[in-house]
C-alpha cells in the first residue's frame, strides 16, 4: 500500500494522517498496539472521565465541519443532533456495506484500525445516547467481520465496552452482524430493514431513521470513515481537525484510486487537493503511460468528467459538485483512452439494473431498460432514437423513487450520453 | 441424517437470543447453515418454523432476496469474479473467460473441476484488481494466468467439510 507523498501547502506527508497513523504497523489491529501508538481510547476517556455532556460531543463534531463520508456528506454532527434527547431506546448502526464499484477505504479502516471505529462508536452512542450499536458489514468481506469482532472482543475485555464503561454510568453494547450480499443495503433504511431480518428494501422517508429507525426507535446510521476519525477530533479538538481541507469541506478523507493506475490504493489526503496532481504524481498516472479519456470521481454512481474537465478541480464537496459530480464515497476510477464509453456504460447500466432492489417502478424498470439499450448499442444494433430513448428514460428515472439508487443510475447514464455522444455514433445504425 | 448437527443447532440458538427480536437472526442463520451444509434446502427452511419458531414466509423473504444464499446444492468451490467496473477495467472479463473455457474443457476430457464460475457484483477490493472470492477466500489481482494457477491449488486440495457435508446429504437422500 502506498504512503502518502507530498508537500501540500508545505506540510510533512506525516502530518496528513489523522485516520491511517498506524498504517504500515506491524501489528496495527491489537488494541495494545492502538492504545500506545494511536493516542487509543484516550478520546473515550476524556468523555467519559473528562467531564464531557453528550451536547458537548454534538457540539465538537459539529464544531469540526466534519462530513458523512459515505457518499451524501451530510454533516455528522447534525445528524447526532436529530436524535430526540432523553432516555428510551437508541441505537447506532455503522454502515459498513461498501459496495459502491471503485470503493475499499472502509475494508481498509478495518484492516488499518479496527479500534478507531470501536472508539468512534462508543463516544458517538455516547453523543446520542444510544445503548446498543451494530457494525452492518457486507456478507462478502469475511476478513473485515472477523477483524471488528476481534476489535470489539478486545475492547471488551479492556472495559472500554460493557456495563458502566469507565465508572461514568455509560453502558454501551456492540455486535457485529453480516449481510448476504445485496448493494441496496447501503442506504441507510435498506441497511435497517436488513438488520430487522427483512429484505433490504428501503422505507420512505419522513420519518426519518433519526426519530424512527431500527424497529421503530431513534437511529443513527454513519458511514465507517466518519466514526473512525471522531476520536481523533475529540482528542485534539475541533480546530486542529480544520487545519486540513478547505473551509466547506475540512478534514482530511480517504480517496480510493481504481482503474488502470501505477498506484492504485486506499490514500488519505486534505479535501481540496488538486485532483490531476494526485492522480499524476501521486498514483504514478496511468499503467503504460496511457492517455486519461474520463473520470469517475465518486464511485460508479457519481457522472464521468471528461479529463478536460478534471484539469482544474480539487478534491473536496464544492468543487467536484461544481463540475456537475459527486466527491460521493472518494472513490476515483481511472477510465483511459482506449476504452470505449459505451461499453463502460454498458458495465455500469448491468450493476444497477442488478441491484435494483425491485419496489420502485421507475428504477426497476428504468435500470434495466437503460441496460438492454446499452447492450443493444454496444452490438451495433441501436439507432439514433435509442439514445434519445435513454436519454428520456434517465430523466424519468430522477427524483421518483424511495431511494436514489434510481438517480445512481440515471445521472451517470445521462452524463456518459450527452458527453461522450460522438462515441455511441459509430455503434449507431442511422 | 439428522437436519442439522447438534452444533449447529447450538449456533442457531445462539442467536436466536442475541438480537432484539428473533426475525433479527434470520441472516446470521442462514449464515451458519451454509457454513455447514454449503446450502440452504426446503427441508431446512420446515424445520426452523417447526424446530425454532421462524416463519418460513419471513425466511423464504431473506432466502431468495440476497444473493449470497445458495438455494440448490452448488459444486464445492465457487469462484466467483469481480465484474464491476474498476475490475472489468482491469481484465475481469478475460479471467471469467479464461476460467469458463478452462472448466468446460477439462469436463470434456473427462475430469470435471469442483468449480463454479460466478461474475459477481462489486466486492469492495477495487485497487487490486480483478478481485475473486473462492469461498470464503479473497484473492486479489487475479490475471487469466493466477487464475489457472489458483484452479490447479484448489484442485489439489481436500474438499471443504462443508462440500462433503453436502455430498453426503444427497447421496443419503438418493439412497432413500
Amino acid at each position: 500500500m502506498p504512503v502518502i507523498k507530498n508537500e501540500y501547502q508545505g506540510r510533512k506527508p506525516d502530518e496528513f494522517r489523522i485516520l491511517l497513523g498506524l498504517e504500515g504497523h506491524s501489528n496495527a489491529r491489537n488494541i495494545q498496539t492502538y492504545i500506545e501508538k494511536g493516542n487509543g481510547y484516550k478520546a473515550l476517556e476524556k468523555v467519559l472521565k473528562g467531564g464531557m455532556s453528550p451536547e458537548d460531543v454534538i457540539n465538537t463534531v459539529k464544531a469540526s465541519g466534519l462530513r458523512g463520508r459515505g457518499g451524501a456528506g451530510f454533516p455528522t454532527g447534525l445528524k447526532w443532533s436529530f436524535v430526540p434527547k432523553g432516555p428510551g431506546e437508541k441505537y447506532l448502526i455503522t454502515n459498513f456495506d461498501e459496495g459502491e464499484p471503485g470503493t475499499y477505504k472502509d475494508c481498509y479502516i478495518s484492516e488499518v484500525t479496527p479500534h478507531s471505529l470501536v472508539e468512534g462508536k462508543i463516544i458517538a452512542s455516547y453523543a446520542i445516547g444510544a445503548q446498543k450499536s451494530y457494525i452492518y458489514i457486507r456478507g462478502e468481506f469475511h476478513n473485515e467481520i472477523r477483524w471488528c469482532a476481534e476489535a470489539i472482543k478486545e475492547a471488551y475485555a479492556a472495559g472500554y465496552l460493557g456495563e458502566n464503561i469507565m465508572g461514568s454510568g455509560f453502558t454501551h453494547h456492540m455486535d457485529v452482524y453480516s449481510g448476504a450480499g445485496a448493494y441496496i443495503c447501503g442506504e441507510e433504511t435498506g441497511l435497517i430493514s436488513s438488520l430487522e431480518g427483512k429484505k433490504g428494501q428501503p422505507k420512505l422517508k419522513p420519518p426519518f431513521p433519526a426519530v424512527k429507525g431500527y424497529l421503530g426507535k431513534p437511529t443513527v446510521v454513519n458511514n465507517v470513515e466518519s466514526l473512525a476519525v471522531v476520536p481523533w477530533i475529540i482528542h485534539n479538538g475541533p480546530e486542529a481537525y480544520k487545519k486540513f481541507g478547505t473551509e466547506k469541506s475540512p478534514g482530511t478523507k480517504l480517496f480510493n484510486v481504481s482503474g488502470p493506475i501505477a498506484r492504485p490504493g486506499c490514500y488519505e489526503l486534505p479535501l481540496g487537493y488538486p485532483l490531476m496532481r494526485f492522480i499524476n504524481e501521486d498514483c504514478g498516472g496511468l499503467i503504460g503511460g496511457k492517455k486519461l479519456k474520463a473520470i469517475i470521481p465518486g464511485g460508479s454512481s457519481a457522472p464521468a468528467l471528461t479529463a478536460k474537465e478534471c484539469e482544474n478541480l480539487t478534491l473536496d464537496y464544492e468543487s467536484i459538485a461544481g463540475a456537475g459530480s459527486m466527491l460521493g464515497s472518494g472513490a476515483i476510477i481511472v477510465i483511459p483512452e482506449d476504452v470505449s464509453m459505451v461499453s463502460v456504460l454498458e458495465n455500469l447500466m448491468d450493476f444497477y439494473a442488478h441491484e435494483s432492489c425491485g419496489q420502485c417502478t421507475p428504477c426497476r424498470e428504468g435500470t434495466g431498460w437503460l441496460y438492454k439499450i446499452s447492450k443493444h448499442i454496444l452490438k451495433g444494433k441501436g439507432t439514433k432514437t435509442d439514445m434519445d430513448r435513454m436519454y428520456s428514460i434517465a430523466n424519468n428515472m430522477r427524483g421518483k423513487t424511495i431511494c436514489v439508487l434510481s438517480d445512481a443510475a440515471a445521472d451517470p447514464a445521462r452524463a456518459i450520453v450527452t458527453k461522450f455522444a460522438h462515441e455511441f455514433e459509430p455503434y449507431l445504425k442511422g | 441424517m439428522p437436519v442439522f448437527s447438534p452444533e449447529l443447532i447450538k449456533i442457531i440458538e445462539g442467536f436466536l437470543n442475541r438480537y432484539e427480536t428473533k426475525r433479527s437472526s434470520i441472516l446470521p442463520i442462514l449464515h451458519a447453515i451454509q457454513d455447514e451444509k454449503d446450502w440452504i434446502s426446503d427441508e431446512d427452511v420446515d424445520t426452523l418454523e417447526k424446530s425454532f419458531g421462524l416463519s418460513a414466509v419471513d425466511v423464504r423473504e431473506v432466502l431468495t432476496f440476497y444473493t449470497m444464499y445458495r438455494q440448490q446444492p452448488p459444486k464445492p468451490y465457487r469462484f466467483e469474479v469481480c465484474k464491476s467496473i474498476s475490475c472489468w477495467l482491469m481484465g475481469a472479463n478475460d479471467t471469467i473467460k479464461t476460467l469458463r473455457l478452462e472448466i468446460e474443457k477439462a469436463e470434456k476430457e473427462g475430469r470435471p473441476l469442483p468449480f463454479e464460475i460466478h461474475g459477481v457484483e462489486c466486492l469492495g477490493q477495487c485497487g487490486y484488481a480483478p478481485s475473486t472470492l473462492i469461498n470464503k477466500d479473497r484473492h486479489n489481482n487475479v490475471t487469466s494466468e493466477k487464475a489457472l494457477q489458483l484452479l490447479k491449488e484448489y484442485s489439489a486440495k481436500e474438499l471443504p467439510n462443508a462440500a462433503v457435508h453436502c455430498a453426503a446429504a444427497l447421496a443419503a437422500k438418493a439412497n432413500k
